[in-house]
Parts: C-alpha cells; sequence; structure tokens
C-alpha cells in the first residue's frame, strides 16, 4: 500500500469515527441534557434547557473531529518501533485547512452569538411587562418576600401560576445569589442596591430556591421554597396572611 | 593588593555565607514577633480593626524578617553604601561549588531557581491537594461533617488560593527559569539577583496562607467578595498579605522574563526562530503584568477597609461591593491564561517533538496566543452576569467571551495539525498530551456554554461552574504542567521518571479527572450550589462519585510524586538527549554545566526541522 492510499485510509476511518462520535453528541445532547436539567416551570428556564441542547449539537461535531484525530493518532500513526521514531512529514502549514478552520469557527461563534443576543432580548422584555413585584430581601440565612401593594410578607415564596413576577432584589447583610432553580433566573442581592429579574411561572407546584453567593457559616443552608399556586389560590393564599411588618 | 584578591576568592559571598532558609525563617518569626509586639504596644486596642492592623503588621514583619533573613537585601545593601559585588560573590551566589546546599540558599543561577520552584509548587499543590480532600471528604454524604462548617469555609477559601497560586507557577516557574534562557541560547536570566528575590518573595508568601488557616474564620472563598470578605475573621488579613506579597513576586519574574527573551537571545535567534514556549511565557508574563497590578489593588483596599475604617466595598459607608467584583475579575479572566498560556507552550513543544514533525502553522499560533491575551482583557463582566451590575453590558461582554472560541479553537487546529500523520511516540510526556487534548475540549466547550447569558443565569454560582474550570485547571493545565516535568526532568536530574509508575499515575488521574467532574456536571445541571457544605438528598449518587474521583485523583498524584522522588535518585540515566529534541537545552550536556554554554551557539533555523533535510 502506498503512503497515499494509506492517506485516504486514514481520511476514511477519521470521516466514521467523526460520524459517530457526533451522531452521539448529538443524540446525549437531545436527550441527555432535558433528562439531567430540572423540570421547567417557566419559559425563561426552558430555553435555557434548550440553549443548553442547541449548544451540545453544535459543539458535537467539533469536539468529534479533535476525538477522531486523536484516536487515529493513537491507534494507525503511532510508532511501535524501538528508540526514537524517524522523522515525520514536514508539514509546516496547510492554508486552505487553516482558513477553514478559522471560517467554520468564525461561523460557530457568530452563530452562538446570535442565538445568545435573542434569547437575551426575550429574557429583557419578561421585566418590562410585570403584573405583579415582589420585594425579595437575603438575610445571613434566611430569604423573606414581601408582596408589593399588602403588607404580607412570608419565608416561604409563594406565586400565581401565569403571571409575569418582578423581583427587587436586596440584601440586609452580605452579598447572596437568588437563584430559583427551576424557573432558571438567578440575580443578586447586594446589601445597599436593589437588583431586579423576572419571570413567569407556567406551572403549579413547588420548586426550589437556593442561595448562589458564599455568605457565612450558613450558606448551605439558606434555602427555602417556591409555591406556585392557581391564581384563585393564590388570592386566597394572601387574603389569609396577616399584615406584618 | 594581589593578596586581598586572593582572599576574596576563597570568602566571596561576604555575610551570605551564613544565610539560608532556616535563618531567613528565624529572621521572618523574630521580625513577625517584634511587628506585633510593637503594633501591640503602640495601637489603639480600643480602636474599630485594631486586630486587622495588628496582624497585617505581622505579616509585613515576617516578609520583611524573612527577605532579610535569606540575604534578599545584601546586594542591594553593599551598592548603596558604595561597595559592589565582587566576582567571588557573584560566583558564590551563582551557587558555584556549593553542592546541595545552594538550593537553601539565596542563589541566582536560573537552574537552582528552576529547581526552587519545582519544589514550591509541589508544596502548593500538594497543600492544595490536602485541603481538597478535605472538601470533597465532607461532602462524601448530605450531612457529612467531617469538619464544622467554619472550618469547611476556610478550607475552600484556601485550597482555591493555593491553587490558583500553585498552577500560576507549575510551569512559568520551573521551566521559564530552568529551560527558557538556555532555549534562548543565555547563559542565565537577565536579571538573576531579581529572579532569586521573585523566589524567595513566593516562598515568604506561602506560610502567609497556609497561616491564614491556622487563624481562621474566613468565610469569602477565593474570590475574597466584598461584604464577606469584610465580615471574615483575621485570617483573611494574613490571607490578603500572602497575595499582596505573590503579587510582587510575580511581577519580578514576569519582568525578567520579558527581558531575557527580548535582550539575552544568542546570535541568529530572530524572534521567529523562537521555540513555542518562549512565546507563549512572554505572553503569559506580559498579561500577568497587567492583570496582578489588580489583584494587589484589590487586595489593599479590602485590608484598608478592614484596617482603618475606609468603605470601598462596604454599602453602608457608600461603597460597593461590585467595585471588588469588577477589580476582582479584572485580575481574575486575564489570570486564568496567564496559568493556561506556559502549559500550552510546553505541550506545543511536546508534540512537535514526538510527533517527530514541524510545528503546525507556528505564525497562527503565535496570533492565536496574542488574540487569547487581547480578548481576555476584555471579558472579565462574564463572572458577573448575575450580579445585577450592569445588565445592559450583559450583550457585549458575551460577544468579547464568545470570541475567544476562536483564538482557543487554533490552539487544537496547530496541536493536531501537528500530530497530523506524525509518527507519535507514545512516551509518557506525549501520554499527558493526549490527556490535555481530550480534557480541554470539554472545558472550552462549557465556557462556551456559560457565556451565554440565559444559560448563565441558571449556571452561575453552581457546580457547573466547579466543573468547567476544574476540567481547565486540571484536566488542562495540570496534565500540560506534568506533561512538562516528564519532558524536561531528565534535563534536570540526568534521569528519567519512571515510566511504569508514571502510567499508574497516568490512567488515575486522567480517570480521575472525569469521575469527579462529570459527576460534578450533573450535580450543577440538575442544581446543586458550588461552596455548599452540605446538600439535598437528590445530589447524594453524583457528590459520592465525585468523592471518589477526586480520591482516585489523590492516589495518582501521590504516585507521582513517588516516581518523581525515587526517579530523581536512581531513575534510569537519559544522556543529554534523551527525545532527540532539537531546540537548544537538548544541545547542552547534563547536569547543564553553571554558565550552560562554553561558546554561544549561532542560530539558523527555529528548532523544528524534523523531516527536512540537512540540518
Ligand atoms: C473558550 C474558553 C472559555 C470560556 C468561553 C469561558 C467562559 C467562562 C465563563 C462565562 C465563566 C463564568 C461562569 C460563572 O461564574 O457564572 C467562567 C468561569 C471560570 N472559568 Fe472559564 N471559560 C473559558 C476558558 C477558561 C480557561 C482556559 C480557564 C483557566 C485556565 C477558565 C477558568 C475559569 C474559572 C477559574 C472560572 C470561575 C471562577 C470562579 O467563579 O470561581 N476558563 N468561564
Ligand atoms: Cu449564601
Ligand atoms: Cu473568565
Amino acid at each position: 500500500m502506498t503512503s497515499n492510499d494509506n492517506h485516504k485510509n486514514n481520511l476514511r476511518q477519521i470521516f466514521w469515527i467523526w460520524l459517530a462520535i457526533t451522531v452521539f453528541g448529538v443524540v446525549v445532547g437531545i436527550y441527555g441534557t432535558p433528562w439531567l436539567m430540572p423540570t421547567a416551570a417557566s419559559d425563561t428556564m426552558h430555553l435555557s434547557i434548550l440553549t443548553m441542547v442547541v449548544f451540545t449539537v453544535a459543539a458535537a461535531p467539533v469536539a468529534a473531529l479533535v476525538y477522531a484525530v486523536v484516536i487515529v493518532a493513537l491507534t494507525k500513526w503511532r510508532y511501535r518501533g524501538e528508540g526514537i521514531p524517524p522523522d515525520g512529514p514536514p508539514i509546516r502549514g496547510n492554508n486552505p485547512a487553516t482558513s477553514a478552520w478559522l471560517v467554520v469557527s468564525t461561523l460557530l461563534t457568530v452563530f452562538l452569538l446570535v442565538w445568545g443576543l435573542a434569547l437575551l432580548a426575550v429574557d429583557n422584555g419578561a421585566e418590562s411587562k410585570s403584573e405583579m413585584t415582589i420585594d425579595v430581601t437575603g438575610q445571613q440565612w434566611v430569604w423573606s418576600f414581601g408582596y408589593a401593594g399588602t403588607q404580607v410578607h412570608s419565608h416561604d415564596l409563594f406565586l400565581p401560576v401565569d403571571t409575569d413576577v418582578k423581583f427587587e432584589v436586596t440584601s440586609k447583610d452580605v452579598v447572596h445569589g437568588f437563584w430559583i432553580v427551576q424557573m432558571g433566573i438567578k440575580v443578586n442581592a447586594n446589601p445597599g442596591a436593589i437588583t431586579t429579574t423576572a419571570v413567569t411561572p407556567n406551572r403549579v407546584g413547588t420548586f426550589d430556591i437556593r442561595c448562589t453567593e458564599i455568605c457565612g457559616l450558613n450558606h448551605a443552608f439558606m434555602v427555602t421554597r417556591v409555591h406556585v399556586l392557581t391564581k384563585k389560590n393564590f388570592e386566597q393564599w394572601l387574603a389569609s396572611q396577616p399584615a406584618t411588618n | 593588593m594581589n593578596s586581598t584578591l586572593e582572599q576574596h576568592h576563597v570568602v566571596g559571598g561576604g555575610l551570605l555565607r551564613r544565610l539560608n532558609f532556616g535563618t531567613a525563617a528565624v529572621s521572618g518569626l523574630i521580625f513577625g514577633f517584634i511587628a506585633w509586639a510593637l503594633s501591640h504596644h503602640f495601637l489603639d486596642d480600643s480602636g474599630q480593626g485594631f486586630a486587622d492592623q495588628v496582624t497585617v503588621l505581622t505579616g509585613c514583619g515576617w516578609v520583611v524578617g524573612f527577605l532579610l533573613g535569606i540575604g534578599a537585601l545584601t546586594g542591594p545593601g553593599k551598592w548603596f553604601t558604595g561597595r559592589d559585588q565582587n566576582h567571588a560573590d557573584e560566583m558564590y551566589l551563582a551557587g558555584k561549588d556549593l553542592g546541595r546546599k545552594r538550593y537553601f540558599q539565596y542563589t541566582t543561577d536560573h537552574k537552582v531557581v528552576g529547581v526552587q520552584y519545582i519544589i514550591a509548587t509541589m508544596v502548593l499543590l500538594g497543600a492544595g491537594g490536602i485541603l481538597a480532600m478535605g472538601i470533597r471528604t465532607n461532602l462524601l454524604t448530605p450531612g457529612n461533617h467531617f469538619v464544622n462548617q467554619q472550618v469547611y469555609n476556610g478550607f475552600l477559601g484556601v485550597h482555591g488560593m493555593l491553587m490558583i497560586l500553585g498552577l500560576i507557577v507549575a510551569v512559568a516557574g520551573p521551566w521559564a527559569n530552568f529551560i527558557l534562557p538556555i532555549q534562548v541560547g543565555a547563559r542565565d536570566m537577565a536579571f538573576p539577583r531579581l529572579n532569586a528575590l521573585s523566589l524567595w518573595t513566593l516562598i515568604a508568601a506561602i506560610p502567609l496562607l497556609l497561616g491564614s488557616l491556622a487563624i481562621g474564620a474566613m468565610d469569602m472563598g477565593w474570590v475574597t467578595q466584598g461584604p464577606i470578605s469584610d465580615q471574615s475573621g483575621i485570617g483573611f488579613d494574613l490571607f490578603a498579605m500572602s497575595i499582596i506579597t505573590f503579587t510582587i513576586s510575580t511581577t519580578v519574574a514576569g519582568v525578567n522574563t520579558i527581558c531575557t527573551v527580548l535582550t539575552m537571545r544568542t546570535k541568529g535567534m530572530t524572534m521567529e526562530r523562537l521555540p513555542i514556549f518562549a512565546w507563549a511565557s512572554i505572553f503569559a508574563a506580559g498579561l500577568g503584568l497587567y492583570a496582578f497590578p489588580f489583584f494587589l489593588v484589590v487586595m489593599s483596599l479590602n485590608l484598608a477597609d478592614r484596617m482603618v475604617g475606609t468603605s470601598f466595598f462596604i454599602a453602608s459607608g457608600g461603597g460597593t461591593g461590585w467595585l471588588q467584583e469588577n477589580l476582582f475579575w479584572l485580575m481574575g479572566h486575564p489570570e486564568v491564561y496567564v496559568i493556561l498560556l506556559p502549559a500550552v507552550g510546553a505541550i506545543l513543544e511536546i508534540a512537535s517533538v514526538f510527533s517527530r514533525k514541524p510545528l503546525f502553522s507556528y505564525r497562527t499560533v503565535i496570533g492565536g496566543m496574542a488574540g487569547l491575551c487581547g480578548l481576555s482583557a476584555l471579558v472579565w463582566a462574564h463572572h458577573m452576569f448575575t450580579t445585577g451590575w450592569a445588565p445592559t453590558l450583559g450583550g457585549p461582554f458575551m460577544l468579547t467571551t464568545e470570541l475567544i472560541s476562536i483564538p482557543t479553537g487554533v490552539i487544537f487546529l496547530v496541536l493536531l495539525g501537528t500530530i497530523w500523520r506524525g509518527n507519535i511516540w507514545m512516551k509518557m510526556p506525549m501520554i499527558w498530551v493526549f490527556g490535555f487534548i481530550v480534557n480541554f475540549i470539554v472545558g472550552g466547550i462549557t465556557g462556551i456554554y456559560l457565556s451565554d447569558i440565559p444559560v448563565d443565569n441558571q449556571m452561575h454560582g453552581t457546580m457547573f461552574v466547579v466543573a468547567h474550570f476544574h476540567y481547565v485547571f486540571v484536566g488542562s493545565v495540570l496534565f500540560g504542567a506534568i506533561g512538562a516535568l516528564f519532558y524536561w526532568f531528565p534535563k534536570v536530574s540526568g534521569r528519567f521518571i519512571d515510566e511504569k509508575m508514571g502510567r499508574i499515575s497516568f490512567w488515575l488521574v486522567f480517570i480521575g479527572t472525569h469521575v469527579t467532574f462529570i459527576s460534578m456536571f450533573v450535580s450543577g445541571l440538575r442544581g446543586m450550589s458550588r461552596r455548599y457544605s452540605s446538600y439535598a438528598l437528590i445530589f447524594e449518587h453524583t457528590n459520592f462519585i465525585t468523592t471518589i474521583g477526586a480520591y482516585m485523583i489523590m492516589a495518582g498524584m501521590l504516585v507521582l510524586l513517588g516516581a518523581v522522588i525515587t526517579s530523581w535518585r536512581s531513575g534510569e540515566p537519559s544522556g543529554p538527549n534523551p527525545w532527540g529534541g532539537k531546540s537548544l537545552e537538548w544541545m547542552v550536556p547534563t547536569p547543564v554545566p553553571l554558565e550552560n554554554f562554553e561558546v554561544l551557539p549561532v542560530i539558523t533555523s527555529d528548532p523544528y526541522t524534523y523531516g527536512e533535510a540537512k540540518s
């Protein structure tokens, strides 16, 4: 077999290995990612999961190409003799290959950017149309929630389903991270400042709130729950609460 | 007249003859104690910040005493009083004929400094590794209390910082000192005394960091967020002092590296013929010169808030934690490339030698590294997407961050192009190169997820981020550093690192890395925050697996340590050029003579002429 045939063979092998790994990556991306992530309780979270899927699918052929070359290098190009191997072909560069690589990686990057900016625009839109505002206060190591326009306060968060909710977040001491796990929103609670985020819960149920910035001894226990109720149940719950400060 | 000269020959070194690591430690302790006693006596002990003032001054005392005790200031002192070092002094300083003693002294020979950096790196990574085992043991099961929460938080911060410092010096310390001057055809670094200064300043910083853990009560993690740092106990003061000391060390080292490459090259060694490791080293050093001043500033402001009641970062006094976060990440992001680039440089050298092929597209990779450096100064706020600090800047920072994947891709192109159709020689250094390639893909791709803001809104502050950067730090930088160790160890010791133990350690670390960090990705995806000392039951299995993986990595590292120690003493002799390399370090004898070259070589091509007729 001439070295040219050999080379063609190698290219063919790389192609098949690349294809196999790409397919594997795409399948893992499409089925594995959503399976590993919490079930979405808002469109925001749904879009985050979708992005994870799309990026994994886009990344699969890239990683697959690298792994395919690695596998062929380890199996076919490996030197099995004794001592220092003889010199290989003096390839000092390959302009078409380099250009193609740059063009493809630029295109991929542009795609990621456009995707990201588009989603960002959707997210930012959510804040302006809020129907309800919650004051969130972090404090070592509890969360408290105030319901704007009422005197009601609680340590578990209660939300009506399908309502555009805006959060105004602050802290009484150090920085905390306010995160509703199944809704894909997060913003830090800073002392002396109010930060905002917004979401529209779309599923009735109980979900998790966890602190994401280290805030001292009991950071790990600065967790609470959010109960998403039907609108009617929420009104009832709110009416039944005593006014507190 | 003549006889005095003779005498100088015998007693060169003067005061330095009596100074070594031991006197440095003692003098550091004494000065630290004096500073402690004086500050207790003279400072107002009812004032706010008294304890912090005392701690910081004690730390300063330690550093000054240590540097005095090692002899760092004898040279400048002599110069100041109008007497300069004579030739015999210089030879003594360079460690001539001192045998093993020179490794414990203020020695200027770059090869001695390189070996001292190997030891310093091992100490940093070893101590950080022990803390990592503590952290993972605590997380073995959901409610485990291997250590209490206070100690756990201290472990987190000091683990992170030890590892960051350890990785900053892991490749640049040993090899930009031992190998780089030889690679460019120089007899030493541009500033040999500054070289010793940078090493011993680093050594002075390490006990401060370990001491901070001992006096404890730190809750701030390695990123030292403003308000929580202000709340932390006096351990934080030593922590910050350690970093301030370190920034001095690394600035001195960086200037030295850059000057060496720019001014000390031998005849014919144009910039276009430089080994790629030299390029990577000056890029990293230059980026460090930009980044580390922010580190110094952020720690100093933090200390000022604690000691003298300023409020740079304290909201109630009109400051803001966002300032701290900006300053920190202005340092923090470039710093990750300061860590990465030397490892990439070493990996590329190894890939070429062990594929027996020229480096693929030399200029493209230089362009890629330049791109990485430039962009890495413009992306810092991707660490702040969810802080609420400037929501409108999200888009621009997403843009710059995602652009980084283009020069990162270039590194892969060059690596793959270099091994393409080569005669791959699977000796130990090359095995770690393949590990690097496999792992760095995972680290790079998960970075791209995080740069997408809607995803980051979910992933920030979770174990997903922790797994991302450990794939880069452990999976890529550490693999590169170990590859470099296997590659250049024969030049240092004249011996190979034991191949069998090397392979065992590779498989333990390689498999351990995936077990640890894939399961950690899953914890993050499922919603586990980072820096938790205990966790909900749904994270039980993945955390258990992570801990097992972490033990595997530790086992692998211990095997590696054993291999290095035994091989240093009694490994298989290697001769001067065991790998058939073509860069200058392989052209000099082993052990390398004091001034490296008898006659400075003249260079006619780059060191990548594999397969090109003649030589
Ligand atoms: C394509 C390349 C990369 C991209 C796009 C990228 C992106 C990111 C992003 C967006 C974050 C912030 C995540 C968050 O905290 O929410 C992050 C965190 C981090 N990355 Fe990367 N990264 C890349 C490569 C690297 C490399 C090469 C290193 C190290 C050498 C690194 C080390 C880190 C570290 C240490 C953190 C987290 C620090 C902390 O919060 O404690 N990354 N990365
Ligand atoms: Cu917290
Ligand atoms: Cu970054």
